[in-house]
């Protein structure tokens, strides 16, 4: 121990580290500070790992430099080199999202700026600051995740930061952490019965205005592709519909194809739709041929915050069943794809028509069908070079109809070691010769991508169609569900008249894909890798378990809607529920527990301590006696009070006060009152009695 | 803590001087001192639902537009789980206004008594605080003054079931009876979203005595022990050869050595049957430096004081009321309660 451990002076090692003093001997201020950052840590935590790299070394640098100073009770640093690291964190995010505005950027400049103030924490206000900027971080969580896992991680986060807020507000002392945080608790606690009755009640509306475009990124589907863009394909497993077959005539899987976005344009990086597709629109198309049996399905949709509509392939007629949204209105596209007029922001539910064999587009070359062929120039040269010699070298090709070249191709992607996998790494701007040539892993967007562009070198008419493919392996009550782990892209080609055909390359690499309806597992990890070997059900039984919560976690936290809130409406007696109805009985909720708060509080007032009434008690039973004792005289003074006035004979009466004294205010006195005794002083004040008043 | 005398402050008996110079300060000033005098006075101020104020902070309505930013951006993303946030967020705080509340409730508070200071000392006050249950958090205390609100407060907690005293010091720049100031009690526990705060008006008054002359002036010189002061002692009956312990500022010659030598503790003479000759302190006298009669009052109390340093009986002539001369606190106190009420 050097001698500066006993003054005030910083404690500091010999290598200029402040020296770690154990928890409990930690200043109170310097305890906050680092309980502070530990909660900011764990706000930031899920951030972190989706954000730009400087950034997180950026956070982490900081919140580390800031419990070495809290730790060793240094100053903190000046002002203006807060400032230009701000610049820094600003130019810097500039450089890595190309942008200052926007959901990333915004969550980046949001993550350094809570950070860097902690360095800034002078007055009581700062931390306000902080806290309010943690909770309204919590908020951007949400923005990526609403998964069940990500509302435990935030509940932790928001139990911490009214922790951290009660302690400030704790001026006196050392107040233990644990003491703060059950005051936020209890908080937290008496708060839930108002946080349910708004949860339910609280009209969901529409966004008051347009829907950022950044909002969609929660759903497979996006109407445009970019090859190389994603490393790893996140598996995400949240259900964006629910189907059921009439008559519980479930196809296959391999023929589940639900139909989304189709993709003509390619510029070399990016696959988007072609600008003008609305021809004729919500008639059914001329040109399609409907074969086969017709398929009746019901579709349950959740609120995707996406304007597209997949519907089964090929659906020329739906209608809608339960529609709460107001002025949503659906037509189908020339590329029979279902478009909608605004984003799906409510539960739909929809009754429609399928035909899962059709003949469809046109049967003769026109003009109509050259946009379908265009290729961007300078772009994937060695795979052009590549089909135009593999088609000059057979001749059975070189003659071949768009079938024959087809099948050539799919046997091309079986025959000469093509992977399919969630995680091929990034491509350059090459992205189909690197894959279809040097690689060859990816996952359905490449292999569509190369499909149709190797078509298109062979004049074939080709486009990619996004959608979902398959469901969930069982159904629910009837109910098949599809996840955004479904989401899925194929081809399609012309093929003279017949018109366009479905090719889903990925099938060729992958059939269990297509068949199954599955997508391909990640690899496993080392914990699941030991559990299966100890106990190969457990683990199966725990996901399930997990999955069934996580599905009621999607349908009435995740889903709840306007949809379900007149739902509820309506069971509780509402004819026509409307937005009106709902805010009148949420105002009627509110009012009758403001009303009964009240009603407490009345009777609250004329409540009285226990001890207070006891002391009142004693008081007027003894002026009775005639003995005058102040309201706030201890049980002792008072028992003097009778030894004086009424003297031996009061005896008993003063024992039985000495002895309230002695329950109160004594060792082990407390501040119960003991029920017992007010009869025991009453019996002994009767014997009193009569004396007294002769006395008188 | 410390608080700088206010209209609160001045005398109960003069009408506090309000300055015309600053019209709209004075305007809210009345406002507020009207609204003050309102509250009734009393000794002890119990907490209840009809005298706590409760209303939101800077930080509760930042926290509140904050709040309105969420719901908005929950509605704009659609965020169910934003949604769930927000209105967990907003039912804490409705909950901590609850509990903001329900920490002033119930508290007693009592002045404990005061001694009397000399003007331009700080008087201490000791407010207790009494909780008949629940321990109280972050209880803040100081004077009720509308220019300092929140200002130099000290933060005490109150342990459940028992009592916490805060100090507070005032300064009393005038000499006579004061009314101690009112004193507020606020929190912002938990949250710091709400403060709630009291008035209390206590009725405690303070007695502040005239403040000593500095450089004092030498003492006046003593009189004849024939005089008339002497006669009106005897006339009580007081004791002539009484003993008694030696205490600070007996001088060597009242020690009575023989009873030292026997007892082997210090003895005095009773000093009023010791000193032959009386000092008297005279109003008249006073007079002498020409100067007003604060000036006068400050005279005689540095006076009182220098007398009781030497030990030596003094009394005090002012117009219409004597002291006969003797030594003590409890005359002392008298004769500077005296000069303090001088009218």
């Amino acid at each position: 121990m050097t001698p500066a451990g006993h003054s005030g002076v910083p404690v500091r090692a010999a290598d200029g580290w402040p020296r770690w003093p154990g928890w409990k001997n930690l200043p109170r201020e310097a305890r906050d500070t680092l309980f502070q950052l530990g909660v900011i840590g764990w706000t930031v935590l899920p951030h972190l790992l989706r954000l730009p790299l400087w950034c997180a070394a950026m956070v982490l640098f900081t919140l580390g430099w800031r419990a070495l100073l809290a730790v060793g009770n240094a100053p903190l640093p000046s002002r203006w080199t807060i400032i230009s690291v701000l610049g820094l964190a600003v130019a810097l995010t500039a450089w890595s999202e190309g942008t200052l505005l926007g959901k990333d950027a915004g969550v980046t400049m949001l993550v350094v700026l809570m950070s860097l103030k902690m360095l800034e924490l002078r007055a009581r206000r700062d931390a306000l600051v902080v806290f309010f900027l943690g909770f309204f971080l919590v908020l951007t969580h949400f923005l990526y995740s609403q998964s069940l896992a990500m509302m435990l991680v935030t509940l932790g986060s928001v139990w911490g930061l009214l922790t951290a807020l009660v302690l400030a507000h704790m001026p006196v002392g050392r107040p233990p952490l644990a003491q703060a945080g059950r005051v936020a608790l209890r908080a937290a606690l008496w708060a839930m019965p108002l946080v349910a009755v708004l949860f339910v009640l609280f009209p969901r509306m529409a966004p008051l205005w347009g829907v950022p475009q950044d909002a969609g990124g929660r759903t497979g589907l996006s109407g445009s592709l970019r090859l190389g863009g994603v490393a790893t394909l996140a598996a995400d497993e949240t259900i964006v519909m629910r189907v059921r077959f009439e008559k519980e005539q479930a196809p296959a899987q391999d023929a589940l194809y639900f139909r989304g976005p189709v993709l003509g344009h390619f510029d070399g990086r990016e696959w988007t739709r072609l600008p003008n597709a609305f021809a004729r629109m919500g008639q059914p198309k001329p040109d399609l041929q409907r074969k086969g049996p017709a398929l009746s399905y019901e579709l349950t949709i959740e609120p995707s915050r996406t304007d597209l509509l997949p519907l089964l392939e090929m659906t020329p007629q739906a209608a809608t069943l339960e529609l709460w949204q107001d002025g949503l209105n659906s037509r189908l596209r020339d590329d029979m794809q279902w478009q909608l007029n605004g984003p799906i922001t409510d539960r739909l539910r929809l009754q429609a028509t399928a035909w899962t064999q059709v003949r469809y587009g046109p049967t003769v070359f026109g003009q109509d069908l050259e946009s379908w062929l265009q290729l961007p120039r300078g772009f994937n040269p060695r795979t052009l070079a590549w089909a135009a010699a593999l088609r000059a070298d057979d001749p059975v090709l070189a003659k071949g109809d768009a079938h024959t070249l087809a099948a050539a191709v799919m046997r091309h992607i079986g025959q000469t070691g093509f992977t399919y996998t969630l995680e091929p790494g990034t491509y350059g701007s090459q992205a189909v010769d690197e894959f279809w040539l040097d690689r060859k892993q990816g996952f359905c967007e490449h292999y569509a991508a190369a499909f149709v562009v190797i078509m298109r070198s062979w004049d074939v008419p080709a486009r990619i169609v996004t959608g979902f493919q398959g469901t969930d392996a069982e159904a629910v009550e009837g109910w098949w569900a599809v996840r955004n782990s479904n989401a899925h892209a194929w081809a399609e080609y012309w093929q003279p008249g017949e018109g366009w055909v479905r090719a889903d390359p990925t099938a060729a690499v992958a059939p269990e894909r297509v068949r199954r309806g599955l997508q391909l597992q990640k690899p496993r990890s080392l914990v699941a890798q030991a559990m299966d070997s100890v106990h190969p059900k457990l683990l199966e039984q725990f996901r399930a378990s997990l999955e069934r919560f996580d599905n009621r976690w999607n349908q009435w936290v995740l889903n709840y809607s306007r949809g379900q809130q007149f739902k509820l409406l309506s069971e509780l007696g509402f004819d026509s529920p409307s937005w009106t109805d709902l805010s009148t009985v949420l105002i009627a909720v509110l009012s009758a527990g403001a009303a009964a708060a009240a009603g407490w509080a009345v009777w609250d007032r004329q409540r009285q301590d226990p001890w207070a009434r006891l002391q009142m008690r004693v008081q007027r039973r003894l002026a009775q006696l005639g003995v005058q004792v102040g309201p706030h005289d201890a049980p002792q003074t008072r028992a003097q009070r009778v030894r004086q006035v009424l003297g031996p004979s009061a005896e008993l009466l003063a024992l039985c006060l000495d002895e309230l004294d002695r329950a109160r205010y004594g060792t082990h006195g407390t501040s119960r009152v003991n029920r017992q005794w007010w009869p025991a002083f009453r019996k002994a004040a009767a014997t009193m009695k009569p004396r007294a008043a002769s006395a008188a | 803590m410390r608080a700088v005398p206010s209209a609160g402050d001045s005398a109960v008996d003069q009408p506090s001087a309000l300055r015309p110079r600053r019209e709209r300060r004075s305007l809210r000033r009345r406002i507020v001192g009207w609204l003050e005098s309102r509250i009734p006075l009393s000794d002890t101020w119990t907490l209840t639902q009809r005298n706590i104020y409760i209303l939101p902070t800077k930080a509760g309505w930042a926290f509140c537009g904050m709040l309105l930013v969420m719901l908005i951006g929950s509605i704009n993303y659609q965020l169910n789980l934003g949604y769930l946030l927000t209105f967990l967020l907003f039912a804490c705080a409705g909950v901590s206004m609850n509990m903001t509340h329900a920490t002033l409730k119930g508290l007693t508070l009592r002045l404990r008594p005061v001694h009397a200071v000399f003007a331009g000392e700080a008087a201490q006050l000791e407010v207790v605080m009494t909780s008949p249950n629940t321990r109280r958090h972050g209880i803040g205390i100081s004077f009720y003054d509308i220019r300092r609100f929140g200002w130099r407060q000290g933060f005490t907690d109150v342990p459940a079931h028992g009592n916490a005293s805060a100090r507070l010091a005032m300064v009393l720049e005038r000499r006579g009876r004061h009314r101690v100031p009112s004193v507020t009690i606020e929190t912002r526990f938990p949250l710091g979203l709400f403060r709630a705060w009291t008035v209390w008006r206590p009725a405690l008054q303070v007695i502040a005595w005239p403040r000593p002359e500095t450089p004092p002036a030498p003492l006046p010189a003593s009189q004849s022990n024939a005089g008339e002061g002497h006669h009106q002692r005897r006339s009580e009956g007081g004791e002539f050869d009484g003993v008694r312990a030696w205490r600070e500022g007996d001088t060597l010659r009242q020690v009575v050595w023989k009873k030292v030598a026997r007892t082997g503790a210090l003895i005095s003479r009773d000093s009023s049957a010791a000193i032959s000759r009386e000092l008297w302190l005279d109003w008249q006298a006073a007079r002498l430096t020409g100067a007003g009669p604060e000036e006068r009052l400050s005279r005689l109390t540095a006076w009182i004081l220098a007398a009781e340093r030497q030990g030596q009986p003094w009394g005090l002539r002012l117009p219409g009321h004597n002291l006969a001369p003797a030594l003590g606190d409890a005359h002392r106190m008298a004769a500077l309660d005296h000069l303090a009420l001088m009218p």
